[in-house]
């Protein structure tokens, strides 16, 4: 079974500090959500993962951008890049950089689900036929995405899948799982494009998005519920994994 | 109640250094030996770029070799892609004719219409069409195998006419089945009278239900050519006299079979659609089941692993539920020595099969 080979030091270097497993649950209502999703290409397909995951074959490469207008945080926007691969045998999607833009809520997701946002302007703007998304860092684009042409779906057509986020926590460096609820109240597909990626800025240099695999446009209430899983980034998750509430 | 072995052909890494020749040799030595020993069916899957999980890309030429080494097994598609991108219908009933032929009337052909995103974009099919695909596959093959001369103005694929040859052997045609993964292929089955080819995981009471629909639905079918009403489910095989050997050998079996499944990428996780209701797997999982109540052993309920006795009360439950037939993967990145494999092989048709044959207890 292929496993990750990411140097778990260099992760342990760069993970975000998350001082505690209590953070509370957070619901972020009415969240517009962009998601483009491509194969990876240009790295192998382990190379992105510590050893306690598992890519799946081929990779995706999930950009995600929210959009929040109000809610307990405030208006703020995040653009996630996540990379699909497996805990054991069960789907999950590795956090390998973000930025956010609205400085009360990326502190908050930082400190309490690992999120490791830097800041950035943050952008997603809904057109007739097309849902476009950015992120531009220091007055330069990093990001420049667009869902085309999008169609409805039933909300139930989506998926989501936890995610994993490397966190310097309390019992050492941990892949913190998040495992976000999505009540979906609008959902439409639409056509990936990618006019602008820098992956290096993301924190995978080398990494490019190989070949298009769909997009799709949702509005959604999100919550982070409290964290209840941790597992070792450096063994396998059926011996690693921790519960922590 | 009849019995097949069936192939992923499952490779473990690394790949190079003979591993693939070695799998494809130790199937089909298992094939000789099930052909001698009473088993009915020898199923192959087609599946294309899932590393170790399977490397049966071309079971048609797997098939062929099976059919020359043996004498009576039924040599079974488990299941051709019925997508032209991957598989020009034309060219599905050509193949299979030309089976037909050489194994002297002993096909079986399952229909499939993929479940991967892997395999899906690495032929650039849109997940969107395939059930369209396979519907209008199938319903062409029966036509294609018995009228001397055949058009079709379709959706998918069209033709002028033409006679498609060889003819297969069997009249009018080989049994056609689909593989069912997704709650509700059964009733797809049902509606064009072929047979339900299980490959995915079902409790007994979910398999009842599924069974006991299929059979309801078939009555009243639109058959689009010779009715199969035949219900086979997937299962897992290691027999042995010593039960705790058997657990154990079993299990590791299960273990890596779980491990080359992970990496599958379904296409339901990649890309939403409404085409694919679930992410269907495409073989049982046994790390979902739990083994039976008061069962120590820790082998999954249903499974055919264990001593002969635990076998035979296993397989009697899904016969008394309504299924027809059991197909057993032997084997799953070579967890289990070859020679092993044929023991149980033996042990199997010595001790249980006459379990299941007229007059078995």
């Amino acid at each position: 079974m292929l496993a990750g080979s990411a140097d778990v030091g260099a992760l342990a270097r760069r993970a975000p500090k998350l001082a505690s497993f209590d953070g509370e649950a957070l619901t972020l209502p009415g969240v517009e959500i962009l998601q483009v999703t491509y194969e990876l290409g240009g790295v192998a397909p382990e190379a992105p993962f510590p050893p306690a995951l598992h890519p799946t074959l081929p990779v995706l490469a999930v950009l995600a951008v929210w959009r929040a207008a109000a809610g307990p945080l405030g208006p703020f926007a995040l653009a996630q890049w996540k990379l699909s691969c497996r805990s054991g045998a069960r789907p999950r999607q590795l956090l390998v950089g973000s930025f956010a833009d609205g400085e009360p809520a990326r502190a908050a997701l930082n400190e309490r689900f690992a999120f490791a946002a830097a800041p950035a302007r943050v952008r997603l703007e809904r057109g007739y036929d097309r849902v476009a998304a950015g992120v531009e860092l220091g007055g330069r684009a990093v990001l420049d995405v667009t869902g085309r042409g999008p169609l409805p779906l039933a909300t139930g057509d989506l998926q989501f899948f936890s995610s994993v986020h490397a966190a310097d926590t309390p019992t050492g460096l941990r892949l913190v799982q998040i495992d976000a609820e999505y009540a979906v109240a609008r959902a439409e597909r639409a056509a990936p494009e990618v006019a602008c990626f820098d992956a290096a800025a993301f924190g995978l240099p080398g990494a490019r998005l190989a070949y298009p695999v769909a997009a799709f446009v949702a509005v959604a209430d999100v919550t982070l519920p409290r964290v209840r899983f941790v597992s070792r980034a450096d063994v396998p998750a059926f011996a690693g994994t921790e519960r922590v509430s | 109640m009849k019995f097949g072995i069936f192939y992923e052909l499952s490779v473990p890494r690394p790949f190079a250094g003979g591993a693939e020749r070695s799998v494809y040799e130790n199937a089909l030595e298992q094939v000789r030996v099930a052909d001698e020993v009473g088993f009915d069916f020898v199923w192959a899957v087609e599946h294309h770029f899932l590393e170790e999980y399977s490397h049966c890309s071309a079971p048609e030429l797997f098939l062929t070799a099976c059919a020359m080494q043996t004498k009576r097994i039924r040599v079974g598609h488990g299941a051709v892609v019925c997508v032209p991108a991957m598989n020009h219908p034309i060219r599905i009933a050509e193949r299979a004719a030309v089976l037909d032929i050489l194994s002297g009337g002993r096909l079986e052909l399952g229909t499939a219409r993929s479940s991967t995103w892997s395999e899906l974009a690495g032929f650039q099919i849109d997940p969107d069409t395939t059930k369209q695909t396979w519907d209008e596959t199938i319903r062409a093959l029966p036509r294609m195998w018995t009228e001397e001369r055949f058009s079709w103005s379709g959706t998918s694929f069209s033709v002028p006419e033409r006679a498609i040859l060889p003819k297969p052997v069997q009249q009018p045609h080989p049994p056609l089945w689909v593989t069912v993964t997704t709650p509700g292929t059964e009733l797809d089955a049902a509606e064009r009278g072929i047979g339900c080819l299980g490959v995915a995981a079902a409790s007994f009471k979910e398999q009842e239900r599924r069974t006991a629909e299929y059979h309801r639905r078939i009555r009243s079918c639109s058959p689009i050519g010779a009715v199969n009403e035949q219900v086979a489910t997937l299962n897992f095989l290691y027999c042995h006299e010593d039960g705790a050997e058997a657990a154990r050998s079993g299990l590791a079996m299960l273990g890596a079979f779980g491990q080359s499944n992970a990496h599958l990428l379904f296409t339901r996780e990649a890309y939403p659609t409404r085409a694919y209701g679930s992410l269907a797997n495409l073989a049982p999982a046994p790390a979902r089941r739990e083994g039976s109540p008061g069962d120590p052993s820790g082998i999954p309920e249903g499974m055919a692993i264990g001593d002969p006795d635990r076998i035979i009360r296993a397989i009697k439950e899904w016969e008394s539920i309504g299924v027809d037939g059991v197909n057993f993967l032997l084997n799953a990145l070579e967890q289990i020595p070859q020679e092993q494999v044929l023991a149980s092989l033996r042990l199997f048709a010595r001790d249980v099969m006459p379990a299941f044959r007229k007059g078995g207890r």
